[in-house]
């Protein structure tokens, strides 16, 4: 149990160019389980790796429970970490696995052997305690890695994309396995990932991160619904927001926009008011594209052409092109939705879930 | 991920001193007992080195080699000797790849027991050879006679028209299995894939090699010659316990020659063979760079 | 289908031939090995009947055998773990920190493997006398060490650099220092590569003969390669006598090759394979 803080954490690498990670703040709560989200590259690894102290921090402080950790060797920290290939020891046993830490930590023999069996047991590798990781599948493996960290009960836990060598199904049900593990620890977690998917369903917040800065930590559903700019908006969302270029015309309110050849008019709670001419981003997520039969207040409708539809069962995405504009937007609607290519029709939009976003990428929040 | 590179600093700064600590012993070693000597060799070659006193000779040493026809007739033979046993040993190791890549019975046995003449020293190899080519009752005049070809029965290394082809001959036999079991592991690591396309391809066993099994093991092929020519370019042990270079220097090699002259003949001069080491040295160098260069691969190929 | 039967029997056939070729001598060496001479001038080619098992030790007893032998166990064994430790210690540092000269100590290295051993024997003869290890033991290992350091840092490296640097960071937060995580991660997992160049080095070393005949002259301090050169002098005519004794210089390398042959062809190739 313990809290994480990060103070402007900043780390430079001998002869790189550009900052790995910059000013990275950020307080951890006890007991949250705090997702790192970002693509390739965005720094995520290097901030866990810092927390880890598997690399020196260039600049800022870390403390882990108000205790300032920068030159305390990783060993000392009190912190277990899974890695994305397992790292488990080729040469020994399950058994030695997963009691190795604590016997590098001088635990007694009969406690080590008590809590191995423990671990085992909730993760289902009681059998497997004599194999080898070579004789085990890669769910095993991975919960092998699980359980090293959890026998040793530490303060946090560091997880550096512990599923993307699994297979999709087996992805799922050890996502499930993680997010009860934590349930039941309570322990604070910092779990590191490309995957929205893992991201929204484990999180208890999720820090989004680009180019080695943080853009935006809160709830998953509080990112979803109000991206804090047209990166995240873009990264979160599967398929993405639809954003679009668009400019302020005269109108009611300061909330008339010209999108291509249509004009909308965005009620009070989804914009503030804009003086005419100001360029922006338009941004609808694809469920709020929809079937102009969906009728409702501040819905309105576009003209496109459908130029594709792609029916997953449940659910069909239909990507229309709007006149005027080069973008597409993208539409999730039912799976029956009677469709067509290179049909001719209107697409309503729900504009109280409208997004707006200024000419440098930041949200635009109503007033009040 | 691709924020971490393959090699990964250790992140709390540079442990210099765990670096230096593990490096230590391999780079002492490596200096002491070859960086200075290589140096030192070069060194002696501009001067005349006896047992008690240097004296500097500038490029005497030099100036006499140019002349030294029995050195030419040495670096003759040795590169006679590297040009044609690696073509020998591999065109032969690749049949006999290609015999147990098409499944043969007993592939096994036949990998191990080809294997063998590598294992044993020169000296071993050489006393065998002696026999084996010795003129009255060595197995192959035995045989020719046998034949009824006992006109062409003879002293096989007494001989300078024959005698190097015989040693050359000695080292193709022994290095042929070590070329051949490396051959084997390159055909056994060609993608199965690869080889169906072409029989969909309409490829028989020969279209098959020429046009998808040797392109493909191509580098493992240039990379054997290369370690093949280094080997003989280094050759000593076989000559020596053999015919030392004789008859008529038919069989003297550089390394031969140069132990000669630094311990066998009664000049005592050590500053004069340095010299031909050190000419030597920038011959191999060249050579095998050369090679390298042209036959370094132009592009990677993917499977 | 017969015309199928009859090609593979041809080419069993030639590949029989090819193995009688290539294991031949040997074969006919230790049939040699258990005939006397005078046996052997009767008929060369006819088999050990009876085998006089005897000549084995009186090879073994009335010469230098047992101090050849002695000598080369001595300086090969002595070569062999020095050459492991020191190469892997190495191989692991290069392998796994990243620093300025990585890459040229690397290359600086693996080229002294295509040097001749020319440019460094004179002078390593004039060094050794200089410091009094001319014809000794502790000289000959030290040199066996420095000719065969590249390739056992070559083959190591290569090795160790595939062992994922996520496993170093799981010993290190297990708290493992540097010299642990070598000594206890990364040379158990590298343990096939390990043996591999065990078997390379203990095969090229016990066969070496250019550095044993230069550096060694003392009776005493001959290795097998130069005992069995000795031996040849000694006995001259003798062929039944040298059979025996070039079998008894064979026997521990046919003894592990019987056993280890996987793993002893693996290590000889492994240099040439990339």
């Amino acid at each position: 149990m313990a809290v994480v803080t990060l103070d402007r954490l900043t780390k430079i690498y001998d002869r790189a160019h550009a900052p790995a990670a910059e000013d990275v703040t950020l307080e951890v709560r006890d007991g949250e389980f705090m997702v790192l989200l970002g693509p390739s590259g965005c720094g995520k690894t290097t901030t866990l790796r810092m927390i880890a102290g598997l690399e020196s921090i260039t600049s800022g402080t870390l403390s882990i429970d108000g205790r300032v950790v920068n030159g305390v060797p990783a060993k000392d920290r009190d912190i277990a970490m899974v890695f994305q290939s397992y790292a488990l020891y080729p040469h020994m046993t399950v058994r030695e696995n997963l009691g190795f830490g604590l016997r590098r930590r001088a635990v007694e023999r009969a406690e080590i052997d008590r809590r191995v069996a423990a671990v085992a047991g909730v993760l289902g590798l009681a059998g497997l305690l004599d194999r080898k990781p070579h004789a085990l599948s890669g769910g095993q493996r991975q919960r092998v890695a699980l359980g090293r960290a959890i026998v040793r009960d530490p303060k946090v836990f560091l997880f550096d994309e512990p599923l993307s060598n699994l297979d999709a199904a087996l992805r799922v049900s050890t996502r499930g396995e993680i997010a009860a593990l934590h349930r039941r620890l309570q322990a604070t977690m910092i779990y590191v990932t490309h995957d929205q998917v893992e991201a929204m369903t484990m999180g208890t917040r999720i820090c989004i991160m680009n180019g080695g800065r943080v853009v935006q930590v809160g709830a998953p559903i509080d990112v979803y619904r109000r991206p804090a700019n047209t990166f995240v908006a873009g990264f979160l969302g599967n398929p993405p927001m639809n954003l679009m270029p668009a400019v302020v015309t005269d109108g009611p309110g300061g909330r008339r926009l010209r999108v291509g050849a249509a004009d909308l008019d965005l009620p009070a709670g989804a914009a503030p008011s804009l003086a005419p001419g100001t360029a922006v981003t338009f941004g609808i997520r694809p469920e709020d594209v929809g079937d102009p039969a969906t009728t409702g207040a501040h819905r309105a409708g576009v003209a496109v052409e459908i130029v594709q539809v792609e029916r997953l069962g449940a659910e069909t995405m239909a990507i229309a092109r709007m006149p005027g504009l080069e973008r597409t937007l993208v539409a999730r609607i039912a799976g029956d939705a009677p469709f067509t290519i290179g049909e001719r029709r209107t697409l309503s939009l729900d504009l109280t879930a409208a997004h707006l976003f200024d000419a440098s990428g930041v949200a635009l929040r109503p007033e009040g | 991920m691709g924020e971490a590179p393959a090699h990964r600093d250790d992140g709390l700064r540079k442990p210099w001193g765990t670096i230096v600590a593990f490096l230590l012993p391999a780079v002492t070693i490596y200096v002491a007992l070859t960086a200075y000597p290589a140096v030192r060799t070069l060194w002696n070659s501009f001067h005349k080195v006896l047992p008690r006193r240097d004296e500097y000779v500038g490029l005497a040493n030099y100036v006499e080699l140019a002349g030294d026809e029995i050195f030419w007739k040495a670096v003759r033979n040795t590169i006679v000797w590297a040009c044609t046993s690696p073509l020998v040993e591999v065109s032969v190791a690749m049949l006999l790849a290609l015999a147990l890549y098409a499944k043969v019975p007993g592939a096994r046995f036949f990998r191990v027991a080809w294997f063998t003449p590598v294992l044993m020293s020169y000296v071993v190899v050489g006393i065998l050879w002696l026999w084996i080519y010795n003129y009255d009752w060595g197995p192959v005049n035995a045989a020719l006679r046998a034949l009824g070809l006992g006109a062409l029965a003879h002293p096989w290394l007494g001989d300078p028209a024959t005698a190097l082809p015989s040693l050359i001959f000695v080292t193709s036999w022994m290095w042929t299995g070590f070329n051949m079991v490396v051959l084997l592991a390159a055909l056994h690591s060609l993608p199965r894939e690869v080889i169906e396309a072409a029989e969909l391809d309409n490829c028989g066993w020969g279209g098959k090699l020429v046009f998808v099994i040797l392109p493909l093991t191509r580098a493992t092929v240039l990379n054997l010659i290369v370690l093949s020519f280094i080997g003989k370019m280094k050759i000593f042990d076989l000559v020596w316990i053999t015919t030392k270079g004789n008859p008529l220097w038919a069989t003297e090699t550089v390394s031969t020659y140069v132990y000669k002259r630094a311990f066998e003949w009664t000049t005592f001069d050590l500053g004069y063979p340095s010299t031909i080491a050190t000419v030597w040295f920038v011959i191999v160098l060249t050579t095998v760079l050369a090679m390298t260069w042209a036959f370094r691969r132009r592009e990677k190929l993917e499977f | 289908m017969t015309a199928s039967v009859l090609k593979r029997t041809l080419l069993l056939l030639g590949l029989s031939l090819y193995t009688a070729f290539a294991s031949g001598p040997f074969v006919w060496a230790a049939m040699m090995s258990l005939r006397t001479t005078t046996e052997i001038h009767r008929s060369h080619f006819a088999l050990p009947f009876p085998a006089h098992w005897h000549k084995f030790p009186e090879a073994w007893f009335n010469s230098n055998y047992a101090t050849y032998f002695g000598n080369s166990v001595q300086v090969v064994v002595t070569a062999v773990v020095i050459l492991t430790v020191v190469g892997a210690m190495a191989a692991h540092c290069l392998a796994r920190y990243r620093f300025r000269l990585n890459r040229v100590i690397y290359f600086v290295l693996f080229s002294t493997i295509i040097f001749p051993p020319q440019i460094t024997i004179i002078s390593l003869f004039q060094i050794l006398v200089q410091y009094g290890l001319y014809n000794s033991k502790v000289g000959l290992t030290l040199v066996y060490v420095a000719i065969q350091l590249p390739l056992t840092i070559y083959i190591l490296e290569s090795f160790f650099a595939r062992i994922p640097s996520d496993l170093f960071d799981a010993a290190r937060m297990d708290g493992y220092s540097d010299w642990e995580i070598f000594w206890r991660v990364a040379l158990p997992i590298a343990l096939p590569a390990v043996a591999t160049t065990i078997i390379l080095n203990f095969i090229l070393l016990w066969n070496e003969f250019l550095y044993a005949v230069v550096l060694i002259t003392d009776e005493d301090n001959r290795t097998l390669p130069l005992g069995i050169q000795r031996f040849i002098g000694d006995t001259q005519e003798d062929v039944g006598m040298i059979a025996t004794g070039l079998m008894i210089a064979i026997i521990p390398v046919v003894v592990v090759y019987a056993f280890f042959s996987e793993k002893l062809i693996q290590g000889m190739t492994a240099g040439a394979v990339k």
